[in-house]
């Protein structure tokens, strides 16, 4: 059983499988019920590049205090629909709001209680990172030494030197900590955490739950499993522009269904499991003695007085992550091109 | 008037360099005319030459980087990504690059009146006041480049298709009477150029109907201004 997932979680849907099975056991999307005052409104967005490119029929709600995740690959739209979240883009059909205003008309009131970190790094040419911090200061009309101060210590950011100069994490940093410098209600982060070291990664995730422990509402896109799933209160998993799915984290984490892998020290007791009455199998390779096979919690003590009566070498959960949940969106496609590139 | 002090503090410094280089040495060309030549000569000579040119180079380089080239960059998501109108961002650039050709034009008068007074020949007044009118029709010449440069960059995402078309009108406006010199084929090429509305000579004769042909270039210069800022408030940007 193959997962798709490189040592920092980082997403990668060029490999990996899920087999049949386990996707039967992923907690149901349902509709989510409306959220009452939404801080963040996104409604039937719909922006065509062509070409397939673009957002469709994008619509999700975040409420105040919450963490919501936009998960998927690079060119998926996460960027687009943040960009006419950010009034940068006018939506052709659909409609956004922040706290109530209109994202294209009133962009600039709305930009007064939002921090936004852009998916590409790009400065402002020569200038040092101080510079640069007193700019945005400057643009912004607020100044807080103490917070910008903790922020810098935080994320261990010395911004005397030339941003041209600076490394992509650093660069990064810098881009943190003006998102979050004026201590805004609302945060618009795009990829926030690439290009971080995994020690600053793992930062970033403790600062921004605490930043949502004092109710900041967070919009957070990304394609780093570990990120979204350790603050994200909700995710959306968008492919190819429209959201295939919106989950609750916990509905993940807390599934009460299970895969358990289990090896047979003999042929016969494999083939007598495989044979008898009981739990549904997923997967069995006979060469292997090896088979997985679903449950739900309440039915595993029954299992375990089956198992009890053969010889037994192994015995695994496998527990559902978010990368299985994510995968079993995003691997279809990759196999159905290979089928389509044969003929 | 909406302007970022902000902004216009980060546009300077990002411009300053350029603009000083042009400026001094402008302000040491026409400083070295007025010292070695009567104003008649020099208003002939070089009014009529090189001003222009440095003013496209200005225009051309500065326009591109106000607006397209931190579009095609993505370093205007940071200056957006703080309270302030799209109208303000434009108001502010514009601010900085007429107040800059002001400027520049400006310092030049100085210049070249300097140079003029301090010369064998000397200067009167209403000799000072031709040098001033000379750089005010350069001023005005200056902000129709500008505008027109800036109304590329307002329209375009990338900042080649800006040079491509902002540059290229400006210096074809630059070239069309230099190749109409070239004989009464090409001359028609002369009215198809806003340069042909600086007429260093008929500054420099008695008479107001000079001042006519530096408010339509002007205009041109705040039509094009105000075309561009509208376009720019209106579309997408590729942030």
């Amino acid at each position: 059983m193959g997962t798709a997932v490189g040592l920092a979680g980082e997403l990668d849907t060029s490999s990996g499988d899920i087999s049949a099975g386990a996707t039967s056991l992923l907690p149901s999307a349902e509709a989510q019920p409306p959220i009452d005052h939404p801080v963040i409104s996104v409604d039937g967005l719909t922006k065509d590049y062509g070409h397939g490119r673009g957002v469709f029929d994008v619509s999700f709600q975040v409420g105040k205090g919450e963490v919501f995740g936009f998960l998927g690959p690079n060119g998926a739209g996460k960027t687009t629909t943040i960009r006419h979240l950010m009034g940068f883009a006018a939506p052709q059909r659909g409609h956004t709001s922040i706290l109530d205003m209109d994202c294209w008309k009133q962009s600039s009131r709305i930009i007064r209680q939002v921090g936004y970190l852009p998916g590409e790094i790009a400065l402002p040419e020569g200038l040092t990172g101080m510079q640069f911090i007193r700019f945005m200061q400057g643009m912004r009309g607020y100044r807080d030494e103490e917070r910008l101060n903790t922020l810098l210590d935080l994320f261990q950011l010395d911004p005397r030197g030339k941003t041209k100069r600076m490394s992509l994490g650093n660069k990064r940093k810098l881009a943190v900590v003006t998102a979050f410098m004026g201590d805004p209600d609302v945060l618009l982060l795009d990829e926030p955490s690439s290009g971080l070291d995994p020690i600053m990664q793992l930062r970033f995730i403790d600062f921004m739950r605490q930043e949502k422990s004092r109710g900041k509402t967070i919009l957070l896109s990304s394609h780093m499993f570990s990120e979204v799933g350790a603050v994200c209160d909700r995710i959306a998993i968008i492919k190819d522009g429209r959201i295939v799915s919106t989950v609750r984290t916990d509905d993940i984490r807390h599934n009460e269904s299970k895969t358990y892998h289990v090896g047979f020290g003999t042929l016969e007791d494999f083939q007598s499991f495989l044979s008898g009455r009981g739990p549904r199998i997923t997967f069995a390779d006979q060469e292997e003695k090896v088979i997985e096979v679903q449950i739900h919690d309440d039915d595993v003590n029954h299992l375990i007085s089956r198992l009890a009566q053969c010889n037994v070498t192994r015995f695994q959960e496998r527990k559902l992550t978010l990368e299985d949940y994510f995968l079993h969106f995003y691997t279809r496609d990759p196999q159905e091109s290979t089928h389509e590139s044969r003929h | 008037m909406p302007i970022n002090s902000a902004l216009l503090r980060q546009t300077t410094r990002e411009n300053v360099t350029l603009w000083g280089v042009l400026t001094a040495v402008q302000c040491l060309l026409v400083g070295v005319i007025g010292m070695t030549a009567p104003i008649a000569a020099a208003g002939i000579a070089y009014y009529n030459m090189l001003p222009g040119i440095f003013m496209g180079v200005y225009a051309i380089t500065v326009g591109n980087k106000l607006i397209s080239s931190q579009v095609d960059r993505g370093t205007l998501a940071y200056v957006l990504s703080n309270p302030v109108k799209r109208s303000t961002v434009i108001v502010t650039q514009v601010v900085f690059f007429a107040g800059s050709l002001l400027a520049m034009c400006t310092l030049s008068a100085v210049a070249h009146s300097l140079g003029a007074y301090f010369s064998t020949f000397g200067a009167n007044s209403a000799e000072i006041q031709t040098i001033f009118k000379l750089n005010l029709g350069l001023f005005t010449l200056a902000l129709s480049f500008a505008g027109i440069v800036f109304a590329a960059s307002c329209l375009f995402n990338l900042s080649k298709y800006t040079i491509a078309v902002g540059g290229g009108i400006v210096c074809a406006f630059l070239l069309f009477p230099i190749m109409a010199m070239f004989g009464s084929k090409f001359a028609f090429l002369s009215n198809l150029t806003v340069v042909s509305l600086y007429k260093v000579g008929s500054i420099m004769a008695s008479g107001t109907g000079w001042a006519w042909d530096l408010v339509i270039l002007a205009a041109i210069g705040l039509v094009a201004f105000a075309a561009g800022g509208v376009a720019f408030v209106r579309r997408d940007l590729p942030l």
